[in-house]
């Protein structure tokens, strides 16, 4: 092939962005993507996309991240971007409890449209605007452990918790994929998966190849 | 440049200290040469609106006759560049939404005033994120917000079926810059009800069925036009709906420097969403060869942030004019069609 593939990282995780309109998903990314945060950003349409790479547990992981637009309207064109992710992101914002009402719907969506085993992170944003509080952080808690799910509550104002909320999906997708691994290859030695792999944590056998797993 | 400096007298908003705006009043985030690009001559500005003011007459009368009897006069100075006083004024004329004011007395203001709509909160939701760096529309409250607000809200309770969808406001900001409230309500009315060109509404009605098809047809394009291209696309696995949503939904307002947004806008009024395929490709065509050398990641970055000159209206649009697309538009939405197993709508 005539152009560079990237090979300096050893995981390609592709992770979604969902939640809400206006809770904050734009902010949460750029914070994360490149530390920046815009009190005047423009809503999204369509979809974003921006990456980072960063280490987990002595390996470097890229992480791909798909930021959707929130309206419902807009799934008819996101929920595309669903397949082969291996986390996701649910934000709500806890000054509106629409917005957390609304997560039973996310999660519906993403069982409709994403492998099963996709590892969900509950994100509570906005926690800068306390004052302002609409969702107590026991409601956020108890259905994260119903429904099974990690939870933080976040500020991408004040870079709260961003960096831990990735890097806790990032470590709980790398997890999963180590203890299948093994389990793959129980009697084989050496490290099983190949570098620059795309994992699909349902079903690791489908991806041998390095392309990044985000056509619709 | 001098129309819009004193409104930062009145401005409380945060704006960064030393902002300035620029012709059209957007806040300058860092000094660009753009206005150096603006590059026609007084005189020949001047020039260009005397003809255009024969040609339309006062307040538009003499427009119509003079489009029958010399359309293709109008095209090649459409093509050019509607000189910005007169905008706003032409833009009612091709689009047809001048007749449909004329044609509903008062309805307007029943929808603003009267009625309600389910879409209030999502409006509101979205209203200080639509054209943020806008002088017009920074200020909370303020006339431009204001304005959005009543020209979203109607065109909800007028279509409930649509209602308001995230991408409208970007056209209903655009058009607010140029014309009073009731008039962008119904040049949206225009466009989205189809007064000249096939109806649009498809682009927001649930299911996004235009988007869909126009994302079709532009994938069919690129391989058709730029076939190197289409296939480097398909083997890194990049699709239009990643970077073409926007040019649609938004007819390029959303994210494109505003004086080519304006250019585009004025051909697509009078020509239809054609030019919107037409630009798109002459895009790509342009950074054709940058392109053509990109992995997946880098390709997105590219398809979102075309360099400086592959934005110069006068270097893009006479290569946007130059591409034939309506033979294929035609071909791909029978296919799409058949794909899809939908009764024929529109023409």
């Amino acid at each position: 092939m005539a152009y560079k593939v990237d090979h300096e990282y050893d995981y390609l995780f592709k992770i979604v962005l969902i939640g809400d309109s206006g809770v904050g998903k734009s902010n949460i990314l750029s914070r994360f993507t490149r530390n920046e945060f815009c009190l005047e950003s423009k809503s999204t349409i369509g979809v974003e996309f921006a990456t980072r790479t960063l280490q987990v547990e002595g390996k470097t992981v890229k992480a791909q991240i798909w930021d959707t637009a929130g309206q419902e309207r807009y799934r008819a064109i996101t929920s595309a971007y669903y397949r082969g992710a291996v986390g996701a992101l649910l934000v709500y914002d806890i000054t509106k409890r629409q917005t957390f009402d609304n997560v039973l719907r996310w999660l519906r969506e993403l069982r409709d449209h994403a492998d099963s085993n996709i590892v969900i992170m509950m994100a509570g944003n906005k926690s800068d605007l306390n004052h302002l509080r609409a969702v107590s952080t026991e409601d956020a808690q108890s259905l994260a452990e119903s429904e099974g799910l990690s939870f933080m509550e976040t500020s991408a104002l004040e870079a709260f918790n961003i960096e831990k909320a990735f890097q806790t999906v990032l470590l709980d997708i790398y997890q999963i994929i180590r203890k299948k691994a093994l389990a793959a290859q129980e009697s084989a030695s050496g490290t099983g998966v190949p570098q620059g792999t795309t994992i699909n944590v349902n079903n690791m056998s489908d991806n041998a190849n390095k392309k990044p797993c985000c056509s619709t | 440049m001098d129309r819009s400096r004193g409104i930062n007298d009145y401005e409380p908003g945060p704006v960064p200290s030393e902002s300035r705006v620029d012709r059209y009043g957007f806040i300058k985030q860092n000094v660009s040469n753009s206005s150096a690009a603006e590059g026609l001559g007084k005189s020949r500005e001047a020039r260009r609106v005397r003809k255009w003011r024969k040609m339309i007459g006062v307040g538009g009368s003499d427009w119509k006759h003079y489009v029958r009897r010399k359309p293709h006069v109008v095209k090649r100075r459409i093509r050019k560049g509607i000189p910005d006083c007169l905008r706003g004024l032409v833009w009612q004329l091709i689009s047809g939404s001048r007749d449909l004011l004329l044609m509903n007395p008062g309805v307007y203001e029943q929808l603003v005033i009267y009625e309600t709509s389910a879409s209030e909160l999502d409006i509101i939701r979205d209203i200080s994120r639509t054209f943020p760096t806008h002088v017009f529309f920074q200020q909370r409250h303020g006339p431009g917000q204001r304005s959005l607000y009543n020209v979203l809200k109607a065109y909800s309770v007028f279509d409930r079926a649509v209602g308001y969808v995230q991408g409208m406001g970007f056209l209903a900001g655009l058009l607010l810059l140029y014309m009073s409230e009731e008039d962008a309500f119904w040049l949206l009315v225009a466009l989205l009800k189809g007064a000249v060109h096939a109806p649009m509404e498809g682009l927001y009605q649930v299911g996004l069925p235009l988007v869909q098809q126009y994302l079709f047809q532009f994938e069919h394009l690129v391989r058709e036009h730029l076939p190197k291209l289409g296939e480097h696309f398909s083997r890194e696995m990049i699709n239009p709906s990643m970077y073409a949503s926007q040019w649609f939904i938004t007819v390029f307002s959303y994210s494109f420097p505003f004086p080519l947004a304006l250019r585009i806008w004025d051909v697509f009024l009078f020509e239809g969403v054609k030019i919107v395929f037409k630009v798109g490709l002459a895009l790509l065509k342009y950074c054709h060869d940058d392109l053509i050398n990109l992995s997946f990641e880098k390709l997105i970055h590219a398809l979102r942030n075309f360099p400086e000159d592959a934005m110069n209206p006068d270097i893009l649009l006479p290569m946007a004019y130059s591409i034939k697309v309506s033979r294929s538009l035609g071909e791909s939405k029978i296919e799409y069609e058949k794909q899809n197993r939908k009764p024929k709508i529109e023409a």
